[in-house]
């Protein structure tokens, strides 16, 4: 019988095979990307592309560090995705903390309520606040676009932070009163400080999310771009080179911090995660 | 109202949440809905919307992509991270390092990676050289053409950036199914392709679910991913509502379509809950 096991055969023999060509299919196109921001134009604007690099050049790179093209777009997506987190974190700690001692008749339907805000099409939801934004003169403002950007990342935060404090025991509050504190003083000084792990966590990739977003950020900007705009407005004219470079621009954040947070990457834990 | 006192603190520390959430996320969309079904002009009650973009050529075809989009990618992906899962739950050399490497897709924003994807598809692009050194094309194939080679493009695409997140979630399932379970089968002398069939993907059912809903929302939703590789030629729902009203001014279409768009997610999850049965959504 298991001799005759063709199943066990098949994945016995080709699952090295595949395993490998998955890796490479990960890395690949960052190479590439990377390749492009660093080749000459003979190298990438012919019939047939090299597949190694040539002759590295920084051409690309000196060219967009020295436009000056580089700095308005990098300071509005940082400052944007600072102020976004420092909201998010204010205001969805408190609220997980609370959602976290519900009943679980209440919390279950409400932490789902939460993750079912992603079901509405985001180009449904940044229209009426665009239209709204123009008439408040919030277009191409920080403000308008931290406010789109807590849209995503609060229920996203708060499902994050649900999970956190849902670890801290509700006995040490308990203790905490029974000394003498308060409500509020035993949030602040027992619950939060226990919490701040996950805090930092769930603000890191609030940071991120908010730093990388490009759809809300389309629709409430006409002149001030921010750093996805940027590449987005290189990729439509054209520019293979310039896109590259501010893509790879990026990407590094993203990626020394996703490497940093591996261990939090869990399918469970981000299920509440918008696109990264 | 003592039940108001009781819990004021608890109040205060939830109301900006929830305030927020209703202000900036379902008054919008209750006002997107209202507002596909006014007239542009008088603002009278009209179906004249849904009309004017069901007329159009464009409409039709990115409902068509939309849907055909999210089927095919979520397919690919899948049955491909089912079986890199399965890969990664054995032991051997280099696991570490495949497992690793899932972090680069996770670790490139969603633009970028469409950025990365124009060189591998562009007509003298990466892919194109690939093939034709294999000697399997002679002339380069325009994969931006339209049709399903730009769907399959995008759906590559998306497939690359997400499915290691789908990777993620269906290892953790495997991680939770039972070593004696696997034992009892092999004693009972099950082929490996019973196993999966038997055992591996009922336990697994719970945590497909929930990375099947997962990506099908994101996949209806699509939208830098195609206007960044497939321009206007494929349009799909989302990229449509953007052009109604960035390109022709025209909120009360674009509303339309966002209205359309939310309408087939919601079918798309009520039908797959129903069919595929009615586990809890666990995290």
């Amino acid at each position: 019988m298991r001799g005759r096991d063709l199943s066990r055969k098949i994945s016995d023999s080709l699952y090295l095979p595949v395993a490998l060509l998955a890796a490479m299919a990960m890395v690949i196109p960052v190479y590439i990307l990377f390749k492009v921001s660093v080749s000459t134009p003979g190298e990438i604007l012919t019939a047939h592309p090299s597949f190694l690099i040539r002759d590295f050049t920084l051409e690309h790179w000196v060219k967009v560090l020295k436009s000056g093209n580089l700095k308005a777009p990098f300071v509005k997506s940082f400052a944007v995705a600072t102020l976004t987190t420092v909201a998010a974190v204010l205001i969805a700690s408190p609220a997980a903390y609370v959602i976290a001692r519900m009943p679980r008749k209440i919390k279950y339907p409400l932490v789902l309520s939460l993750f079912l805000t992603r079901m509405f099409p985001e180009v449904g939801i940044a229209l009426p606040i665009s239209v709204q934004f123009i008439k408040m003169n919030l277009i191409d403002t920080y403000l308008g676009l931290v406010l789109a950007h807590l849209i995503l990342n609060l229920p996203f935060a708060a499902w994050i932070l649900v999970g956190t404090f849902e670890t801290i025991p509700k006995d040490l509050e308990e203790a905490a009163m029974v000394d003498g504190a308060g409500k509020v003083e035993s949030l602040i000084k027992v619950i939060m400080p226990l919490a701040l792990p996950g805090i930092a966590v769930a603000a890191i990739f609030v940071w991120l999310n908010s730093w990388n977003e490009f759809t809300y950020a389309l629709y409430l900007t006409v002149s001030q771009r921010t750093l996805p705009l940027q590449t987005y407005y290189y990729v439509v004219r054209g520019g293979w080179f310039d896109a590259a470079t501010y893509a790879t621009i990026l990407t590094i954040p993203v990626m020394v911090v996703t490497f940093f947070l591996q261990r939090y990457m869990k399918g469970g834990y981000l299920s509440g995660a918008v696109k990264g | 109202m003592t039940w108001l006192k009781k819990y004021r603190l608890e109040a205060l520390l939830l109301a900006p949440l929830l305030l927020y959430i209703l202000g900036f996320t379902v008054y919008p969309i209750f006002q997107t809905i209202t507002m596909s079904f006014l007239d542009r002009f008088t603002g009278a009650l009209t179906l004249a919307n849904y009309r004017e973009i069901i007329g159009k050529v464009e409409f039709k075809s990115a409902l068509f992509n939309t849907v055909a989009f999210a089927l095919l990618s979520l397919t690919l992906e899948m049955v491909t991270a089912i079986v890199i899962a399965l890969i990664l739950k054995r032991r051997f050399f280099g696991r570490g390092f495949l497992r690793a490497m899932l972090m680069v897709p996770m670790g490139v924003p969603t633009l970028v990676s469409g950025v990365a994807m124009t060189y591998i598809f562009s007509i003298h692009g990466y892919l194109n050289e690939l093939l034709y050194r294999l000697n399997i094309i002679e002339l380069p194939v325009d994969w931006a053409s339209g049709g399903l080679r730009t769907l399959m493009m995008v759906s590559l695409a998306d497939m690359w950036k997400v499915t290691p997140m789908v990777i993620l979630i269906l290892l953790a399932g495997l991680e939770s199914i039972q070593d004696e379970v696997y034992e009892a089968a092999s004693i009972d002398g099950a082929t490996a392709w019973q196993t999966f069939r038997n055992i591996t993907l009922p336990l697994l059912k719970p945590y497909i679910t929930m990375a099947i809903i997962l990506r099908a929302i994101d996949a209806f939703r699509v939208f830098e991913l195609v206007l960044v590789l497939a321009g206007r030629a494929t349009p799909v729902l989302s990229t449509f509502a953007y052009d109604e009203y960035n390109n022709y001014g025209n909120a009360y279409t674009s509303a339309a379509a966002s209205t359309i768009l939310l309408v087939i997610i919601m079918i798309f999850i009520y039908g797959y809950l129903k069919v595929g049965g009615s586990e809890e959504v666990s995290g």
